[in-house]
């Protein structure tokens, strides 16, 4: 059934992204253009998924339950971390950051506040310091 | 463990952390944005410039490279437009390339969004064919183009309507070529000046426009030869090479490097860059690293550079319209 | 003669200071991160990457620390393929058919022993072919134009068809992803904005880089959620020496697996993987007399892990001389070079020598030093197993968005690379091979360049492509593979277990 859907996805997509090439172009430059490559790709991207509806392997197991909700608060996490880096700041938000994943990983509040604490300033030093990549260290709100 | 206990403990900590990483940072850096990877040109140009700045003592506090790639430099010209048009602790490396793309439309304004500071050094275009090629002169490649425009397959490093194309047209269109015939020309294009010549010796394309810099190494082992040189000056690694100037032409075809700071910066501020950078250029140490890496150090600041940008990007705007690269 | 003499030029630049601590802190961090679950060679290199940036090394050093990392994840891979049944990446899996066996036996120490020697003679094997046949392979490389090119790329995804063992609909689905992934931004041939949905972020394409750490890096951290804590018991590893006796038993298994390997990772595409599979199931076919393969025979672990390790090796060559991968890593290593302006390709060997013999020669050094970091030390590598995982995956998250914030400063990158790791984290779910979609991603815009090139030097006549006979060479091998890859497909090693069990 997963396959199905993926199938049916990208079938979709394939359909799209072909269709969509159309309306690629450009007056000059080369005689293949801009539209002829994606049109081509978007051939076999349409037959394979179509291969994938009509003959789909077995499901894979979905996690579910605890699983698929400390996926979700990874997921959360990771996008929350993206956001808040530069306006929290580095130190603040990278203390959070790698306190929750460990607690999501099954470390206890205080395995995870104590890699927090080693690894914040540890990674700024290695980055900013040592490496000379500049992070976003104030909190900017 | 109480929950309060822990919770301390994780403030303690993160204000330690915070507190360290505070002493480690440097006050009042200058900020200089590469719009690129770490290890593209731009990236180039405001390291080596930033370490050269504060090395020669020509300003105080340290400048730090930060890299924001994306859209060829539009990322950063909007970020710049946006947020920090009015810092003055701000550099923004830029080049001939930038032009282009602004003239085409690819970036969120045109050249009057920010202020032009200065070009430090070039690169200077040349056209290139295999030593053992009948096109001897310029005047031959110019001939075979008047023949029959299709003949003529020509690689470079720019995509058709990129730099490297539109001042191979605007030289043919110096030359009294009409539009319609160099439109036929065939360009062929590559990632960069190395491929293109390689394939030019593969026997591929008959002719390459690029950036001496990169390919100076095969005009000094005689797999290639020079036709032109873009400039004004000869090259002086090349100084046999004739150049647009020495024959007559009315254009160069720099790939310039230089700088822009955000277009609301005071006068004071933006002159202040200009002098800095001047007193830069005129230092010994800027010439080796610009020669180093394949540039002329060539000098064009302040009102005369943000003019000599406008200009450019007019040509590029007209020749781009010409050959239809805009509608 | 010549080669010699640049060989030793090479040596002198492999050994500074600089690139000896390089290609040493390669081979360590390599093992390391091989030998850890899941990760494998080009996580390996993935992770390492902004670490390259940042440290500010030119492009030889570069070079020397990825490749030393990328020789030792192949060599630490089977550490974890032997003892968990956790392969670090696909050309691995082939170790664990008859390495967990063993190991399940009480014989892990011979495994291992015996399969660091395979990698050592694989690697070798490998280094050895690429000193001879690279500069022969540049040489000729020069002819090729943009049709040949264009051809070299068809055969690169032929070549990943009937590598995994996975079902071929959905390696070739996920080969037409990365493709189309690649045709986003700006179309390098006249510039018009494609895919893009008018972001000037997505002008430039998707970074190959923050594509690679997302579907590798932050899909194993979504992976990671789904196994229970404390659930993985490792076996007791008693010394590892090798004795002479397991050693001689499979070393016909250990050159043949090399040789194959070889030849298959010199292919541009999935050559390592294929090389895995390939000299596992040729040592089957040859040595496979009492059915003991599948059950912990040392030749089954012998022969994949030297073809591994031969077949990483080989695909340096594509990608040095042609700048074509020759596999998942090589492919991540080439998106390195190109961002440090370093144009892999003929003319590489005739321009920087130094960083094409400099890296030939500190391959030499790390494959010494990973054999003792391997088989002596390897008690080190598999203490590293049983750190606990709230202290380690937290640090390679972190290195992972930073490294990425680093490159583009920007909020947009890391969403980019969080939405690359939900597509690499479904993808593996439903056993789609991840490789293909970087090689889309990476090759998919060469590709169209060289075909639109092709076409633009003759004018639209599309029979270009098959007037040279290196196409019609390339072509033809192209077909013969898949002709071969339908036949191989037996569909056995669908039994291979999942990398992500």
């Amino acid at each position: 059934m997963s396959d199905r859907i993926v199938g049916l996805l990208f079938l979709g997509l394939s359909i799209w992204y072909g269709y969509t090439a159309g309306s690629y172009e450009a007056s000059f430059g080369d005689p293949l253009g801009p539209a002829a490559f994606p049109q081509i790709i978007s051939v076999p991207a349409a037959l394979v998924s179509l291969g994938l509806i009509l003959r789909p392997d077995p499901d894979p197991t979905w996690s579910r339950g605890v699983v698929a909700l400390r996926q979700i608060g990874a997921l959360v996490l990771f996008v929350a971390y993206a956001v808040l880096l530069i306006p929290l700041g580095f130190g603040l938000s990278t203390f959070l950051g790698v306190m929750l994943f460990a607690m999501l990983i099954g470390a206890s509040w205080l395995k995870g506040a104590l890699a927090g604490i080693i690894m914040a300033p540890a990674l700024f030093i290695l980055f900013d310091v040592l490496l000379g990549l500049p992070l976003p260290l104030a909190p900017s709100l | 463990m109480t929950i309060a206990r822990l919770a301390s403990i994780a403030l303690v900590g993160a204000a330690a952390a915070m507190g360290g990483l505070a002493i480690a940072t440097p006050a009042h850096a200058t900020d200089c944005i590469a719009p690129s990877d770490p290890g593209g040109g731009w990236d180039f140009t405001c390291r080596t410039v930033g370490r050269l700045l504060t090395e020669t003592g020509i300003i105080d506090s340290p400048v730090q490279t930060t890299n924001v790639s994306g859209g060829t430099g539009a990322v950063a010209y909007a970020r710049v437009a946006s947020s920090r048009a009015s810092d003055e602790d701000l550099l923004v490396a830029t080049s001939s390339v930038a032009i282009t793309q602004i003239a085409q439309g690819k970036y969120p304004g045109g050249t009057d969004m920010m202020r032009w500071l200065a070009m430090l050094g070039a690169d200077v275009g040349v056209i290139v064919v295999p030593a053992d090629s009948d096109l001897k002169t310029l005047d031959d490649f110019l001939d075979a183009i008047r023949e029959n425009p299709s003949s003529m397959t020509v690689g470079g490093s720019s995509a058709a309507g990129g730099w490297d194309h539109l001042r191979l047209l605007m030289l043919t269109e110096e030359a009294g070529i009409e539009p319609d015939a160099y439109k036929g020309i065939r360009w062929v294009n590559f990632n960069s000046g190395s491929p293109a010549v390689t394939q030019m010796l593969g026997g591929q394309v008959r002719a390459v426009v690029t950036d001496i810099g990169e390919i100076g190494g095969f005009v000094q082992s005689g797999d290639i030869r020079i036709l032109v040189a873009m400039s004004d000056e000869p090259i002086p690694a090349f100084s046999d090479a004739p150049t647009t100037a020495s024959l007559g032409y009315e254009m160069t075809g720099y790939n310039w490097r230089g700088f822009y700071v955000g277009g609301d910066v005071s006068d004071e501020a933006y002159e202040k860059w200009v002098a800095d950078l001047k007193a830069l250029y005129d230092t010994p140490e800027w010439k080796e690293a610009a020669e180093a890496n394949g540039l002329i150090p060539i000098w064009r600041g302040g009102e005369e550079f943000n003019a000599y940008v406008d200009e450019q990007a007019e040509q590029t705007e007209a020749i781009s319209r010409e050959i239809g690269v805009i509608k | 003669m010549d080669t010699l003499a640049y060989l030793a030029q090479g040596f002198s630049v492999a050994m500074s200071p600089t690139n000896l601590a390089l290609a040493l802190f390669g081979c360590v961090a390599g093992t390391m991160i091989g030998s850890l679950p899941g990760l494998g060679p080009v996580n390996g290199v993935a992770i390492l990457i902004p670490l390259a940036f940042s440290l500010r090394l030119d492009p030889t050093s570069a070079l020397i620390l990825l490749s030393a990392v990328y020789y030792g994840a192949m060599y630490g891979g089977r550490i974890s393929s032997v003892i968990l049944n956790i392969p670090g990446d696909e050309p691995a899996i082939m170790t664990t058919l008859d390495g967990y066996p063993m190991a399940l036996k009480g014989k892990a120490a011979e495994a291992l022993a015996v399969s660091g020697v395979a990698s050592f003679i694989g690697s070798t094997v490998a280094t050895l072919g690429l000193t001879l046949f690279a500069p022969l392979l540049a040489q000729a490389a020069i002819y090729f134009g943009p049709a040949d090119y264009f051809a070299l790329y068809v055969l690169a995804f032929a070549t990943i068809g009937g590598v995994s063992g996975m079902n071929p609909l959905k390696t070739l689905l996920a080969a037409c992803i990365g493709l189309m992934l690649a045709t986003v931004g700006l179309d390098p041939g006249t510039g018009t904005a494609r895919y893009t949905g008018g972001m000037f972020e997505l002008y430039d394409g998707f970074d190959p880089i923050v594509a690679i750490v997302g579907l590798f890096a932050i899909s194993e951290m979504l992976m990671l959620m789904e196994t229970r804590m404390g659930e993985v018991t490792i076996p007791k590893v008693g010394r590892v020496v090798p004795r002479m006796k397991d050693i001689l038993f499979s070393l016909g298994a250990m050159i043949r697996g090399s040789c194959v390997g070889f030849i298959a990772g010199i292919l541009p595409g999935a050559g390592a993987s294929l090389g895995a599979v390939m000299s596992y199931s040729v040592e089957k076919r040859v040595s496979d007399k009492n059915k003991t393969f599948g059950t912990g025979d040392p030749r089954g672990v012998a022969a994949p892990e030297a073809g591994n390790n031969a077949a990483s090796g080989a695909a340096l060559i594509p990608m040095l001389t042609l700048g074509v991968p020759g596999s998942g890593t090589t492919a991540v290593m080439l998106a390195m070079l190109i961002s440090f302006n370093v144009q892999p390709g003929p003319l590489l060997f005739d321009n920087q020598p130094e960083i094409v013999w400099g890296l030939i020669a500190s391959l030499y050094i790390a494959n010494v030093v990973l054999l003792i970091l391997n088989i002596p030390m390897i008690g080190l590598f598999t203490r590293i197993l049983m750190l606990p995982q709230w202290a380690l995956m937290p640090f390679v998250l972190m290195v992972s968005f930073l490294g990425i914030f680093a490159i583009s400063n920007s909020t947009f990158g890391l969403l980019v690379m969080i939405a690359f790791g939900v597509l690499g984290y479904i993808l593996r779910k439903m056993e789609f091979s991840l490789i293909p979609v970087v090689l889309g991603v990476l090759l998919g815009g060469d590709m169209e360049d060289n075909l639109r090139r092709a076409l633009s030097i003759s004018g639209g006549d599309p029979m270009i492509l098959v007037q040279s006979w290196i196409s019609v060479a390339l072509f033809a091998l192209t077909a013969i593979l898949l002709v071969v890859a339908f036949v191989f497909s037996d569909r056995s090693h669908r039994k291979a277990p999942d990398i992500m069990e």
